[in-house]
């Protein structure tokens, strides 16, 4: 059985009335237009705090929020936002905690930027992507299997999950053989397809209760009837904000001894496993500019900050990236090529392995202000071994 | 509070002079899995100088590591997992 929240609610949903329309949209500085899976919200309300006062050049982010498959397929069919659209943006000093405000587009508006949370081609339905579209990979994004703060789980093993969501209320799996307590993301999602694909579950076999976003689920697994059989998932970087009222499950992948938590400890934010191994669902953020994008200059210096790229004066995006729960690439030890692919050695040519810790946590590196080392190479104010 | 139906330990696996005094790991998977080339003895509870991908995911971390072992009642009598329905 698949439960799904418009399943539930019926008609009453649809007596809801409409949500108010938004204010006209403002004249942007510089829009680049993008549509991102909402795990990657954190990143952009932070990101285009510090873009739209750069000095440099400042770039407002103009966005709407949709899962990964969706994006990829916009991106492709170059959709457009539609005229009278309502998209969300990131003015000057808007505080990254708080939600982002909302305008009406005045015309219609072609994308700039897509983002797949996840390997393109995890997206079964994404097809041959054109050639006027070229791929970004850039921070990676661990998820979670996530509990109500008093669950008295700690952690799961695929087969758990391969039973709990691939059979549902048959699975046998305790405590978690109710599929309404089971909050799921629909299968276009990058946290369904990305945990689908490290526990052998395909997408569109999972039982459970499917909801559109991430806010859902966090709100369902806040106030779950049944909170020991309640389980989620969550893109990490969400959780990560939400570590007062939910817990993110250790996970013990096929062929794997142990579970281990995304971070060395359940109550650290060091992202040392995900960084080196022991974690295992994560996948690279990826961000598909078209060569046709109507500000393609903005698009892909934006894409160059994401990726570390563009060193823009007055901040560091990486350390940006660090801040909301993301991994750049240079602070990787291990690589894969596919979803929930065979892992391998890594190590960036320009690794950022103290950066990392001094701000997720802290480091012991030696700090290089003027630029030089007695041993190692200073890369990002650190002396890297 | 959690209650501690398993096992929790914390390790610094890294060189251990004798590995079979630490905690029995099960000889790695109880699961229908592929034989791991630990690289290491076989009842090694984490793997040095890991190379290949399931080496990583056990390899010998200081992190926070937790031992399960679920009963599966619908798991095939040879370990392995059965179709999905």
């Amino acid at each position: 059985m698949r439960l799904s929240l418009a399943g539930v609610l019926g008609v009453a949903l649809l007596a809801i009335p409409s949500a108010a329309h938004a204010a006209p949209c403002p004249t942007f500085t510089n829009p680049v237009f993008m549509q991102v899976g909402d795990t990657q919200e954190n990143l952009l309300k932070t990101l285009g705090v510090a873009t739209v006062a750069d000095p440099d050049r400042a770039l407002t982010i103009v966005y709407v929020t949709s899962g990964s498959c969706t994006n990829i397929d916009a991106i492709y069919a170059n959709t457009q936002l539609a005229s009278g659209a309502t998209v969300k943006y990131v003015p000057a000093g808007l505080n990254p905690t708080a939600a982002a405000p909302t305008c009406q587009l005045a015309a219609a508006q072609a994308l700039d930027i897509a983002n797949s949370a996840l390997f393109v081609e995890a997206c079964t339905a994404a097809g041959t992507p054109p050639d006027v579209v070229t791929f970004h990979e850039g921070p990676k994004q661990a998820y979670a299997f996530v509990v109500p703060e008093v669950s008295n789980e700690t952690a799961i093993t695929a087969e758990e999950a391969y039973f709990a969501f691939g059979f549902g209320d048959q699975g046998g799996v305790t405590p978690w053989d109710d599929e309404t307590q089971m909050f799921i993301r629909t299968p276009t999602k990058s946290t369904l397809l990305a945990l689908a694909a490290s526990i052998a579950v395909p997408g569109v076999k999972w039982q459970g209760f499917m909801f559109d976003k991430s806010t859902e689920v966090v709100a369902a697994l806040q106030t779950a009837t049944k909170p020991q059989k309640a389980i989620g998932i969550l893109g990490v970087e969400v959780y990560d904000k939400l570590r007062g009222s939910l817990d993110a499950l250790a996970f013990q992948a096929y062929d794997q001894w142990y579970a281990y938590y995304p971070d060395s400890t359940a109550t650290a934010t060091d992202k040392q496993n995900v960084r080196d191994g022991h974690y295992f669902p994560w996948s690279p953020t990826v961000w598909m500019v078209r060569d046709d994008a109507p500000h393609l200059a903005d698009a892909e210096r934006m894409v160059g900050l994401i990726l570390g790229t563009v060193s823009p004066t007055g901040y560091d995006p990486l350390a940006i990236e660090i801040g909301v729960g993301l991994v750049p690439d240079c602070a990787m030890m291990v690589s894969r090529e596919l979803e929930a692919g065979p892992l391998s050695v890594y190590e960036a040519d320009e690794p950022c392995h103290c950066l990392y810790d001094s701000i997720a946590t802290s480091t012991t590196c030696t700090a290089c202000p003027a630029g030089t080392c007695a041993t190692g190479t200073c890369v990002h104010g650190y002396c890297e071994e | 509070m959690k209650t501690l139906m398993i096992a929790i330990l914390f390790v610094v696996a890294c060189g251990k002079d004798n590995p079979a005094d630490e905690i029995d790991a099960g000889s790695g998977s109880d699961f229908d899995a592929e034989p791991i080339d630990a690289g290491g003895p076989i009842d090694a509870d984490c793997v040095t100088d890991p190379v290949t991908s399931a080496q990583l995911m056990n390899a010998c971390t200081t992190a926070q590591r937790i031992e399960k072992h679920p009963v599966l009642p619908l798991r095939l009598p040879d370990g392995g997992l059965p179709p999905l329905p």
